[in-house]
């Protein structure tokens, strides 16, 4: 089976072989006799210093005076997540910050551009206006609450106003 | 025995700037203490004082706003100073009065000195009529009635501030009249948000201004000596990111005057303590814009070239001594950059990220200094500013230290946050920053520099190589089959 990583955006596919005593890469990338030994990459015989560490399905890398984080796709879920596409009628977090205030309440009938919540990140508030006019199906967040980047913060849904 | 007449210094500070002012403390034989919020648990200042007190609030900066509190953690563990960094309490005229009340030092200058500062009117006004330049402006306290008025016939373009401000919140440049009144609605707004006071200033704004400003240092018998001047003309939205000394804008005659106009600001306010004059500067003239009556952020830059240790300075002045040196024996000598590590993705707009810091190996060696704020292990949230650690070089000139710090930026791994350390390599590689050519809104107008490009093909393989490797399942496969069969190649997939 073929495994992808996101290298700095892009899907790569890489596989392995044995080579003698190391590996050989193979995939989106090229092919090299490759090995990874204390603190050490070796690409075609030849070494530099690395630091990798592994947070579940990331791998964080310090490279040639670069940090990089390059993600593992699971198989099972690399291609479900394409399909994901009309589920979540959703505003999510575009950067961590605080909720100020909410401005409608669940149920209620908003038109386009309606003022739905205000977010606070780095000093700045913004708005979250209604995308479509429709009714507030959720309100994922609480005033004075912190999120991470992408949270769900509302769902519209299309009926109502 | 320290010489000092307090033992025990509390810092009512976090971050980088708690641990730097330790560090020193240490040196001078002083017993430290700092305050921290649960959230700075395992930070590396917590780790490095000799005790730490906790305090709590609603959020982690509310506990650090939270004087009443600090004030009685100095008096449990017998802290006869209290240095309060900067930002937090540092500007905070009660809380220096209610220190000093307490019978302990504040490490800082009078609460008059502050009051005056802090208040941007009453400082531009004071700063004007001692005849230092100030850049034409309407005051909306002067007579709120005619105020827009006023700033309208100022002409565009124009810089809206909260009287109250600082560190650029709440300012607005106003390119086109018409939109006076809502900027200056939502100034106002935001002044009242996060000052508690939403009255207004509207000044002149000089096009591709550069920042100067100046250290001074002045003690209780009235000496007050400047060390040079910072430039920090590089900022993303009103925030500096670099700072450097000597400023590439101005010639040895502007040099000299413009330090001289900040020593003589100090002297005219009897300012006690280490301070900071801004000032903006464009067309060969230059405009008082502030003074920040406390430590700066980039206060390192000085100490690399001057070789003078600030806090230590702050230390003897508030224990009463005199100022540890004179105007004459003040030199600066090569040219020192800060870089400021922020958790922050400059591809996103400089919007703050968060993680857990996973592996941190900052870089060393000669003419290299790495103001740390984090450990590993330690979460980065948005609770507080992003800015996770300072790096600062010394070169023998601008163009050594720019190739210092790059190297320095190179070596420097930490993983688990996204920062900005690769936009900042980027920045500093850029012919107009190499050519010192840079204003304060250079980066604005600038965001490709912002914008991450391509992994090249060498490093993807080699990165490829190592998410394989790592990946324990896709050794596992490897090792699953004989040598032969992937000899063959990849017709099982």
């Amino acid at each position: 089976m073929r495994h992808a990583f996101d290298i700095g955006g892009t899907e790569t596919e890489v596989w392995l072989s044995r080579d003698g005593a190391g590996y050989r890469l193979h995939g989106d990338a090229g092919e090299a006799r490759i090995g990874l030994a204390a603190g050490r990459l070796d690409v075609d015989g030849v070494g530099e210093p690395v630091l990798v560490v592994l947070d579940g399905e990331t791998i964080h890398v310090h490279l040639g005076g670069a940090n990089y984080v390059l993600r593992h796709k699971d198989p099972a879920r690399r291609f479900a997540d394409e399909d994901d596409g009309g589920a979540g009628d959703a505003a999510r977090a575009p950067m961590p910050g605080t909720v100020v205030r909410i401005d409608v309440a669940v149920g209620q009938p908003v038109a386009l551009g309606d003022p739905l919540l205000v977010i606070e990140s780095m000093k700045l508030e913004t708005t979250i206006r209604a995308w479509h006019g429709g009714t507030v199906a959720a309100l994922h967040v609480a005033p004075g609450q912190s999120f991470d980047r992408d949270a769900l913060l509302v769902t519209l849904s299309a009926g109502g106003g | 025995m320290s010489g000092f007449p307090f033992d025990t210094l509390l810092i009512a500070n976090r971050g980088e700037i708690a641990l730097r002012i330790i560090r020193t403390a240490k040196r001078l034989g002083l017993k430290t203490a700092v305050v921290a919020h649960a959230a700075d648990e395992g930070s590396p200042a917590v780790a490095a004082a000799d005790r730490v007190v906790a305090i709590t609030g609603k959020t982690g900066v509310a506990a650090y706003l939270d004087g009443a509190q600090i004030i009685a953690a100095a008096r449990q563990v017998g802290a006869g100073a209290i240095h309060p960094g900067y930002g937090f309490l540092s500007e905070n005229a009660g809380f220096a009065r209610d220190v000093a009340a307490a019978g302990i030092a504040f490490v800082g200058p009078t609460a008059e000195a502050i009051e005056l500062m802090g208040d941007k009117i009453r400082a531009r006004a004071f700063v004007a009529e001692r005849g230092f330049p100030v850049a034409p402006s309407a005051i909306e306290d002067d007579d709120p009635v005619t105020f827009l008025a006023r700033a309208t016939a100022l002409g565009a373009p124009l810089l809206v501030k909260p009287s109250a401000g600082g560190g650029g919140k709440g300012m607005r440049i106003v390119r086109d009249i018409a939109l006076l009144p809502q900027e200056i609605a939502q100034a106002r707004r935001e002044g009242e948000r996060y000052f508690g006071d939403g009255r207004l200033y509207v000044e002149r704004f000089v096009e591709q201004p550069r920042h100067i400003e100046v250290q001074v240092m002045g003690d209780a018998e009235g000496n007050v000596v400047h060390l040079f001047e910072r430039e920090c003309s590089t900022q993303r939205r009103f925030q500096k990111i670099v700072e450097e000394t000597p400023s590439s804008a101005l010639t040895a005659e502007l040099r000299a005057r413009i330090c001289t106009a900040a020593a003589g600001i100090a002297q005219a306010a009897r300012y006690r303590n280490a301070g900071t004059v801004e000032f903006i500067y464009g067309n060969g003239e230059f405009f008082f814009l502030e003074m920040n009556t406390r430590l700066q952020v980039e206060h390192p830059v000085t100490e690399m070239v001057t070789g003078i240790d600030l806090v230590e300075a702050q230390l003897r002045v508030a224990a009463g001594e005199p100022l540890p040196f004179t105007q004459a024996a003040i030199a600066s000598r090569g040219h020192a950059i800060e870089l400021r590590i922020y958790a922050e993705s400059a591809a996103r707009g400089f919007t703050p990220t968060t993680g857990t810091v996973l592996a941190l190996r900052p870089p060393g060696g000669d003419g290299v200094r790495v103001d740390l704020g984090i450990a590993e292990k330690q979460r980065i949230t948005t609770a507080f500013d992003p800015m996770l650690a300072k790096l600062i070089v010394h070169g023998a000139d601008r163009p050594a230290a720019i190739a210092r710090a790059r190297r320095a930026l190179a070596d420097f791994a930490l993983l688990g946050c996204e920062t900005n350390i690769a936009f900042l390599d980027r920045l500093l590689a850029h012919p107009d920053f190499a050519a010192g050519a840079v204003h304060t809104g250079w980066l604005d107008a600038h965001p490709e520099i912002g914008a991450e490009p391509d992994i090249n093909p060498e490093i993807r393989k080699r990165l490829a190589a190592i998410a394989a490797l790592a990946t324990q399942a896709v050794r596992e496969e490897a090792d699953a089959v004989p040598a032969l069969h992937a000899a063959i190649g990849a017709w099982r997939n």
